[in-house]
C-alpha cells in the first residue's frame, strides 16, 4: 500500500506549536518558514531512520530499537539530544510499566481463577499498539 | 521543561516515515517514540538557530531565508541542504 504525499508529513498544527514554544513571545513564522521547517522535520525522521537501520544491521538485527536511534543522533552530531531523550526514554518506560502492571491487576481481578503470569501480553485493545512491534520491556538502552 | 512522557508529534505519523524506508524490516515502539522526541528536538533547535537569523535583521518574523541561512551555516543541517 503505497504511502500518499501527505501522510508523511507531519501535522501542521503541532510543528506550529512546537516552533511557537521554543521561540521569545511575540515572534512570528511565516507560512512558508513553518512548511519548510516542516518538511525539513519529515527528512530528519527519514535521514534518522537510515541511520539507526545501519546500527541495527551492524548488531544483526531486524528490528529496529531505540539505542539504535540514540546512536544515529550521536552519528549526525546531535550529541545534546542524547540526554534529554534517554530521560524521555526512561519515563516512558516506566510509564509502559505501569499500563502492562495496570492491565494484569485489571485481569486478575476480572477472572475468579488464578491467571497464568506467563501467558502472552495480548494488545488487541491498546490504542497504542501498533502493527509489527516488538515487546521491548526488558531493551537495555546502551550508555 | 522536565523529559516528556509523551511525544507531542502522533507516533502513527512518525511510524509511517519509518515504513518508507525500504531497508527497514520492524521498528520497536520504544524506537519510534524516541525519533518522534528527537524530532521534536529538532525542531526546537532549527527554529531558534533560524530565529538568530531574523534578529539579525532586526525582524521578529521568522522567514524562509533565515531557515534558509541556518541551514547552509550549520554543519548539523548539511542533511538538508
Amino acid at each position: 500500500m503505497a504511502e500518499r504525499p501527505e501522510d508523511l508529513n507531519l501535522p501542521n498544527a503541532v510543528i506550529t506549536r512546537i516552533i511557537k514554544e521554543a521561540l521569545p513571545d511575540g515572534v512570528n513564522i511565516s507560512k512558508e518558514a513553518r512548511s519548510a521547517i516542516s518538511r525539513a522535520a519529515s527528512v530528519f525522521v527519514l535521514y534518522a531512520t537510515s541511520c539507526a537501520n545501519n546500527f541495527a544491521m551492524k548488531g544483526k538485527r531486524k528490528t529496529l530499537n531505540a539505542a539504535d536511534v540514540l546512536s544515529a543522533m550521536e552519528e549526525m552530531e546531535f550529541q545534546r539530544f542524547l540526554a534529554p531523550l534517554k530521560e524521555s526514554l526512561e519515563v516512558y518506560r516506566r510509564e509502559q510499566k505501569g499500563k502492562k502492571e495496570a492491565r494484569k491487576d485489571k485481569d486478575k481481578k476480572a477472572d475468579s481463577e488464578e491467571q497464568d503470569k506467563s501467558r502472552e501480553e495480548d494488545n488487541d485493545d491498546d490504542d497504542e499498539r501498533m502493527e509489527e512491534e516488538e515487546q521491548n520491556d526488558e531493551e537495555e538502552v546502551d550508555n | 521543561q522536565g523529559p516528556a512522557r509523551l511525544a507531542r508529534l502522533p507516533l502513527a505519523r512518525v511510524k509511517a516515515l519509518v515504513k518508507a524506508d525500504p531497508d527497514v524490516t520492524l521498528a520497536s515502539q520504544e524506537a519510534v517514540f524516541v525519533l518522534a522526541r528527537a524530532t521534536e528536538l529538532f525542531v526546537e533547535t532549527i527554529a531558534k538557530d533560524a530565529y538568530m537569523y531574523a534578529q539579525q535583521g532586526k525582524r521578529k518574523t521568522l522567514q524562509r531565508k533565515d531557515l534558509d541561512n541556518a541551514i547552509e551555516a550549520i554543519d548539523e543541517f548539511a542533511f538538508l541542504e
